[in-house]
């Protein structure tokens, strides 16, 4: 799923990522000008394009624009059930594109360790960084176990509500394992030492991350302009 | 001279790679009824009851496994910087948030972080931080409906939302949680003697 993390790809620093879905969240949230939203999603598309994430940018568009044509010309017109049920969810979901490509854009462009050290630059404690990491690399691990303990079940065709228990058992003890490994491993690493690490990143904020936070915080500018 | 660190309060490595696992499975499972609330507003109001009757078992396991402080709030920090990430942030939630995770550390603590019923306890209050998602309806409600009609809602939805946000459904959006974090702590008590017990890992 990463793009092989090439020299000529044009790098976003981390800290702007994080940044930029900060200032997302604010502007997607606190208004509800469709001008703002649409010229939104089209900078972070820019951007995605930029980093060559073009098949998602495309994506999202396409995903936007659909919602948009379901909010305004499909939902008024459909019966009561189809527009009450899912008309929440699509608005939310509109609401979350944003979030969502810059998520998209991280998980294809930026290896985990920048970000740790992204984190680490920030002076966030130890205690928050390592769980951190931790929780966002188990969820593809997660989604594997689930599929193994799928398969063993249907081997043994167990119905019913022994199913739940059947899922939930073993995940949480092969949970337990992992984290009993994985700690060993980071242990023997040296993860209980108290000098601070060093690292062969070097993080440094250059011009397409000063333009993307400018153009954020215009965007948050306009926000506030909007809304009052 | 070598220190030998006999601090046995402060979360080490391996306890927080614990907590880290295990936040992920919370996160999931909460993760999965949330968007699943917001298939109707009657599910949405009851999400936090939802939410800590089947969150029961990783959080007790964790609880059971990591005996220290700041387990808890570093699990609830973890869940709502996630949160936040997928956009679904309030201010209103952070602080139940906060002061969920703050009175379920207080309760560990009190309970010298053994016994079950101390878990429970803290369970119970850290379930409650999730009421912080329906709770701006009841909070401010004109500026709340008046906000998703303007985004485009449909009035029938909006209507349903109106006419749900009655003070009775603000005492069942408390006590659903509560009523829920108690249940999922039993099954979770009766898991831990079936198996988790029998293989060792708590």
């Amino acid at each position: 799923m990463l793009i092989a993390y090439s020299e000529d790809l044009i790098k976003l620093d981390p800290r702007t990522e994080i940044l930029l879905l900060v200032i997302v969240n604010i502007v997607a949230f606190t208004q509800s000008s469709l001008y703002i939203e649409i010229s939104l999603i089209l900078f972070l598309a820019i951007v995605l394009v930029t980093c060559k994430c073009y098949k998602p940018a495309c994506k999202w568009c396409c995903i936007f624009g659909l919602l948009l044509i379901l909010q305004y010309i499909i939902f008024p017109i459909s019966p009561q059930i189809i527009s009450g049920t899912f008309a929440f969810l699509s608005l939310y979901f509109r609401k979350i594109i944003p979030c969502l490509m810059i998520g998209n854009m991280i998980l294809k462009i930026t290896p985990v360790r920048h970000f740790i050290f992204a984190l680490q630059r920030w002076h966030l404690p130890q205690a928050i960084i390592i769980p951190l990491s931790i929780t966002i690399r188990y969820f593809p691990a997660i989604r594997e176990e689930v599929s193994h303990i799928k398969d063993a079940i249907k081997l043994r065709n167990i119905s019913g509500v022994e199913k739940i228990e059947c899922y939930l058992v073993p995940l949480m003890i092969s949970a337990t394992n992992t984290a009993e490994e994985l700690s060993a491993a980071a242990v023997t690493r040296g993860i209980e030492n108290p000098v601070a690490n060093t690292s062969i990143i070097d993080l440094k904020f250059s011009i397409q991350d000063y333009i993307c936070l400018t153009v954020g915080l215009g965007f948050i500018i306009m926000t506030f302009i909007v809304s009052i | 001279m070598l220190e030998i660190n006999t601090d046995k309060k402060v979360m080490k490595g391996k306890d927080l790679i614990t907590v880290g696992i295990f936040s992920a499975i919370y996160f999931v499972i909460n993760f999965v009824i949330m968007v699943s609330s917001g298939l109707s507003p009657y599910i949405w109001v009851l999400m936090p009851g939802i939410v800590a009757l089947l969150t029961g078992i990783p959080f007790m396991i964790m609880t059971a496994k990591v005996q220290k402080v700041g387990a808890v709030f570093t699990m609830g920090l973890i869940t709502g910087f996630l949160y936040f990430v997928t956009g679904q942030f309030t201010i209103v939630i952070l602080i139940t948030f906060v002061i969920a995770c703050g009175a379920a550390e207080i309760i560990r603590y009190i309970g010298r972080y053994q016994g079950f019923i101390s878990n429970l306890l803290a369970f119970v209050f850290f379930s409650l931080g999730m009421t912080g998602s329906p709770l701006p309806i009841w909070l401010f409600k004109e500026k709340f409906l008046a906000q998703i009609t303007e985004q485009g809602m449909p009035q029938s939805y909006v209507d349903i939302l109106e006419s749900i946000t009655t003070n009775n459904m603000l005492v069942a959006l408390f006590v659903a949680p509560i009523v829920g974090a108690i249940i999922g702590g039993i099954i979770a008590k009766v898991l831990f003697k079936k198996h988790f017990e029998r293989a060792g890992i708590v």
